[in-house]
């Protein structure tokens, strides 16, 4: 428990002239130094809102900065002996006057009720320091001293934010961003009773508003909102989570009207998801009930939902707080966590792991992963943190009461261990319900942003805090520039980008959800791997892009795309550019054509034939050479049936067949027909081999008959097994050859002419 | 509508004569002398509470009232009671009754503690509005029932009819649009009948459902019955209800309307009935730092008074109660909205109990430092 002291002190009036504070365009020019005022008493209130408190201002005090040079700025009226108990607001604004947007601001960060604020101020650039009257409206003598103090500018964190303001975004619940209408690009949409309002982002970066009136919601979305095409028409769908109950939004054909769909069974809804519970392809809707059994609405695969509560986390009281959906076990199916949180003696605060069985049912490993925590959790952060490939989380908790942070480490095997110690989260002090995981700086080490903090991943298991302005948000990239973006109220805090490459990927489901949730994407380079799972529903209100995103650092180039579908469909996509969006259309991947060719057909025996794979191939594919039959030949060279050009030693008179295969991630393909190689004495007489020598029958049981075609005195015949080892030789050609004797199995006859040329053919005796 | 209060006496003169008469000699009327390891007897009240049916589908079938039942005029046996501060309800107003099986009575615990009452026990709680509209006239919703089981106590939750003539056992919940005039100003809501589910979220100790408002910190009051002003836990020792003697100094909340209590002790008892069920140990909500409970709020600190809220809501609601600041205290601020996922407390409320959030408002006010 934290105590926070007020310092009540003598209220100290320091009565000084006002000079021109009064709006914006008159804001008195101040550098480092102090200054007082009696009142805020200037006409114009500062807007927009940068701290917090919200709106009631009647009044504002307005003071201007510039410096030639850049500097960390801190603007402080932390003076409780001059200032005493006033309670005073503060914003930073740059822009231009009538068009400003937050840069920060502050309300009570000082002693008692007073503010402090930094910000970093960009050289020759204006910013408006702007007080208000928030909290003492009736108080003319509400005027204070405040000190403006200039310090080199620091290092630019890892993370920084260009901040802008939208009135244009309305509604209750400000809480989603999400492609609305099918182009990709994320939309910021936020939900009354009465109207879901879309701010549908443009390619130029700017955003159109339109607000679509709904019919009154049976449940409004107070506890969390989910969205994705649960009726797979290309246009996405929304789900509220109520206090009593969950009601759907299904778009049209357009995606530019909503139809409600609800059932009245008493639902305290907490985190809410779209996943596709069996796997038909269609989504399905999970929602975490806080006092009851989850409950999860399915989908008949032409948009109907049926309501379903049993089955995925039974707790009889509940206590489920922030359901995530991640594939821990690298098995191709998504399994759920649940963050738990419960007051009093009762099991219903122990966190739960179920397994997907793959079969639609669940299986609840939460004692033997290690993952049954009751650390009062009401959401967890998953991301493969070390980039180890399997799943990590941080389960983060609302209160110490029982226990801590929790920095989950999949061991890979099932099981979990945790490993927060010096991570950062076993030292941090604050609590929260909302964590989610993102890279927000691009380095290629996913991150963690929770109550105004990020945590940035070291790539050590370790993290390091960098404090923010945005206490929560909804996630998403608000200005398609590859850098993931907060939004917070009617406040988008772009994040800047720093130099680091990233990619994206837009999905698009065929026979998996259109959405491709639950898909795994992996980017493949000299990092090694990174991976994502596609969610729509992380963190505990607020849903965040379906749009999968990776930053890459400073390497620039990616070796493949690996996209494993739901549905088991892998598709692999390389030459991929970095620092653009990848639109991966379920089955599209490409697989090869397989191609080579041989230096020469026609070979004397001991010669060497050199084959060039041509495939054709847009990704890197395995080679696997074949020749038949399967003796008289050899790779040389140090090639093996694996490399892309073998080359073949040919030592026994014959036809040879070599065939090749190539495969990549997204199929594969057979040379076809093969190719023949000829291996001749070069004297004539093995011209046509087929009348060299003929056997028969073949297969044979008791005896096989040869029949020879052409002079072959001095020659020699031998059977010789698959292993190599002579069975039988004869110094005399015979026209019957015994075989009742030999196990069954292929043979070779190898005919030995007087020159040293050798003739094979294949029999099976069975 | 009227409500009158029963006359107990009926039930005394129902009871066999010899106890009659040990009763008329005692005012402790000790029930005790019935002989126990014997079937207890069809009760002789006409009152059914048959552990092996109930819940039973309609609320007539305990024969828990006389008469028209919408009057509700307790049967024999069934005795009304009223804590001393009441918890908001949407302005909902209620009649409570308890009944126990006849030779069975409650035990003392504590203060502080819900009375341990026998197996077969009864609560029953109505609501209903006066002035409901559009006719401005009386109107009963629901009617709760709390029922001991040798296994622990059942919820039992009943939705009266239009016609006013039977409820019916609703375990689903639902919910009620309703208009009414509230001190003159029409107000309406979407009404909650809660279902067992939602009940059992205020009404548990760790995972055990449990009453509320049966302690005797909350019952130690005088009560006008038909039979002439009494206080409750006496007259339950009285009746035979309750095992006696009680302490002689019980720990006591006070009325919160009464304005010649102090702020704080009233502030405390409104919290008590309004949030510590679940703001204290062992309940629902007792991972976050308040401690609401009439006996714990002594201390400041378990007040919320100068303490950070562990959620994020608004980052100028930088402590629970902030002295003398109610724009900047989270509890001023929850207990003013109305929105699902900020409102305080979290059910049984959907608009603003005006006179509390104006004694909180008066409270904080009053404050000028964290202790």
């Amino acid at each position: 428990m934290k105590k926070h002291l007020f310092l009540i002190t003598p209220f100290l009036l320091w009565s000084q002239v006002s000079l021109a504070q009064s709006t914006c365009a008159t804001a008195q020019i101040v550098t480092a130094g102090t200054y007082s005022f009696a009142s805020v008493d200037g006409t114009e209130v500062p807007m927009p809102i940068c701290a917090g408190g919200g709106a009631g201002a009647t009044m504002g005090k307005w003071f201007k900065f510039n410096s030639p040079e850049s500097v960390q700025v801190t603007v402080t009226t932390d003076f409780p002996d001059i200032n005493g108990n006033i309670d005073n607001r503060v914003h930073i604004y740059n822009g231009t006057c009538g068009a400003l947007n937050c840069v920060a601001g502050d309300d009570d960060s000082g002693t008692g009720l007073l503010c402090v604020v930094g910000f970093n101020a960009i050289a020759n650039t204006d910013y408006y320091i702007a007080f208000d009257n928030r909290w003492n409206t009736n108080n003319p003598n509400n005027g204070f001293t405040f000190e403006v103090i200039t310090s080199p500018m620091p290092p630019a964190p890892p993370v920084s934010f260009l901040t802008q303001n939208y009135p244009d975004i309305t509604g209750t619940y400000k809480i989603a961003i999400a492609d609305m209408n099918g182009d990709y690009l994320d939309d910021i949409v936020s939900v009354s009773g009465t109207s879901v309002n879309i701010m549908y982002q443009q390619t130029d970066g700017s955003f159109i508003q339109n607000t679509i009136a709904t019919d009154q919601a049976q449940f409004e979305p107070s506890w969390s909102l989910a969205i994705g095409d649960f009726n797979k028409d290309g246009f996405n769908d929304l789900l509220y989570g109520g206090g009593s109950g969950v009601t759907f939004f299904y778009s049209n054909s357009t995606g530019t009207a909503y139809t409600q769909w609800y059932v009245t069974n008493y639902v305290f809804s907490q985190r809410s998801n779209f996943v596709d519970l069996n796997n038909d392809g269609h989504l399905d809707a999970f929602v975490c009930h806080d006092v009851a059994p989850n409950v999860f609405y399915m989908n008949d695969g032409n948009g109907n939902l049926t309501y379903n509560q049993g089955g995925i986390g039974d707790h009889p009281n509940g206590g489920n707080y922030g359901s995530i959906w991640i594939d821990y076990d690298n098995d191709g199916d998504q399994d759920l966590f649940i963050s738990k949180c419960r007051g009093g003696q009762n099991t219903a605060k122990l966190n739960e792991l179920h397994r997907n069985n793959g079969d639609g049912t669940f299986t609840n490993v939460s004692v033997l992963a290690n993952m049954n925590h009751p650390n009062q959790t009401w959401s967890s952060a998953w991301n493969d943190f070390d980039n180890d490939g399997y799943m990590d989380a941080i389960v983060g908790a609302s209160t110490f009461t029982d226990g801590g942070h929790l920095f989950m480490h999949n061991n890979g095997d099932g099981t979990f261990t945790d490993i927060a110690e010096g991570s950062a989260w076993d030292t941090y002090t604050g609590t929260a319900i909302e964590y989610v995981s993102y890279d927000f700086n691009n380095d290629g080490w996913a991150d963690v942003f929770t109550n105004g903090r990020m945590f940035i991943n070291n790539g050590d298991n370790t993290f390091t805090i960098q404090v923010i302005q945005p206490s929560v948000g909804a996630i998403g990239d608000l200005n398609n520039d590859g850098f993931l973006d907060i939004q917070n109220g009617n406040t988008i805090y772009f994040t800047q980008p720093n130099g680091n490459n990233w990619i994206k990927m837009n999905l698009k489901g065929i026979e998996s959800n259109s959405n491709g949730i639950g898909a795994r994407v992996e980017i493949h380079g000299a990092w090694g791997k990174q991976i994502r799972d596609v969610q729509s529903g992380v963190g505990f209100r607020h849903m965040g892009t379906l749009n999968p995103h990776f930053g890459i650092g400073q390497a620039t180039e990616i070796d493949s795309v690996v996209v494993r579908w739901p549905s088991g469909n892998v598709d692999v996509v390389c030459n991929v550019t970095i620092n653009t969006t990848l639109y991966i259309e379920e089955g599209s991947g490409v697989a090869p054509v397989a191609d080579f060719t041989v230096s020469d057909n026609d070979l004397l025996p001991g010669q060497i034939a050199v084959f060039t794979d041509e495939s054709t191939t847009t990704c890197p594919v395995s080679w696997a050479w074949s020749v038949q039959p399967a003796m008289g030949w050899a790779f040389v060279n140090g090639t093996n049936a694996s490399s892309q050009n073998p080359e073949i030693q040919f030592n026994n008179i014959g036809i040879y067949n070599v065939g090749l295969v190539v495969a990549n991630g997204n199929g594969q393909s057979t040379e076809n027909p093969s190719e023949q190689i000829n291996v001749t004495s070069g004297v004539g007489i093995e011209e046509n081999m087929d009348e060299l020598f003929k056997i028969y029958p073949n297969p044979a049981s008791d005896e096989l008959n040869i029949t020879f075609g052409g002079n072959l005195e001095g020659a020699q015949i031998s059977v010789v097994s698959t292993i190599g080892a002579e069975v039988l030789s004869f110094d005399l050609l015979p026209n019957t050859i015994k075989v009742g004797h030999l196990s069954n199995g292929t043979y070779f006859l190898v005919l030995v002419l007087p020159n040293g040329s050798r003739m094979t053919k294949l029999f099976v005796k069975q | 509508m009227t409500m009158n209060f029963p006359i107990l006496s009926k039930r005394v003169l129902l009871v066999p004569a010899l106890l009659l008469t040990a009763m008329t000699l005692s005012c402790r009327k000790d029930k005790t002398e019935i002989p126990t390891g014997l079937p207890i007897p069809p009760d002789p009240t006409g009152v059914s509470v048959d552990l092996t049916q109930v819940p039973y589908p309609k609320l007539s079938d305990y024969r828990f009232f006389e008469g028209d039942m919408k009057d509700q005029n307790p049967a024999e046996g069934v005795l009304p009671y009223e804590p001393i501060t009441q918890l908001f309800t949407d302005y909902a107003l209620k009649k409570r009754f308890v009944w126990m099986p006849n030779g069975t009575k409650a035990n003392y615990v504590s203060d502080t503690e819900i009375l341990d009452l026998p197996v077969g026990s009864a609560i029953i709680k109505t609501f209903y509005y006066d002035n409901m509209l559009p006719e401005n006239a009386t109107r009963i919703l629901e009617t709760r029932i709390m029922i001991r089981k040798s296994t622990g106590w059942i919820f039992a939750e009943y939705e009266w009819n239009d016609e006013q003539t039977e409820a019916y056992l609703n375990m689903d919940g639902v919910n009620k649009s309703i208009s009414w005039v509230q001190n003159g100003t029409p107000m309406s809501t979407n009404y909650r009948l809660p279902s067992d589910t939602e009940c059992m979220i205020c009404h548990k100790f760790n995972a055990s459902p449990i009453p509320i408002g049966i302690k005797p910190q909350h019952l130690n009051k005088s009560l006008q019955y038909a039979d002439g002003e009494m206080n409750q836990l006496q007259k339950w020792v009285s009746v035979g209800y309750l095992n006696g003697p009680l302490p002689s100094n019980i720990l006591t909340v006070v009325d919160y309307k009464d304005e010649s209590k102090s702020l704080r002790d009233r502030v405390r008892s409104y919290l008590d009935m309004n949030c510590a069920h679940c703001h204290q140990e062992n309940s629902h909500c007792d991972y976050r730092p308040m401690r609401l409970a009439f006996s714990e709020t002594e201390l400041s600190l378990n007040l919320g008074i100068c303490v950070d809220p562990e959620e994020f809501i608004d980052a100028s609601l930088v402590s629970i109660i902030v002295p003398g600041n109610t724009s900047k205290s989270m509890m001023h601020f929850r207990l003013g909205s109305t929105e699902e996922s900020n409102r305080m407390p979290l059910l049984g409320r959907t608009v603003v109990h005006q006179e509390g959030l104006a004694l909180l408002t008066a409270f904080i006010q009053s404050l000028t430092n964290c202790d």
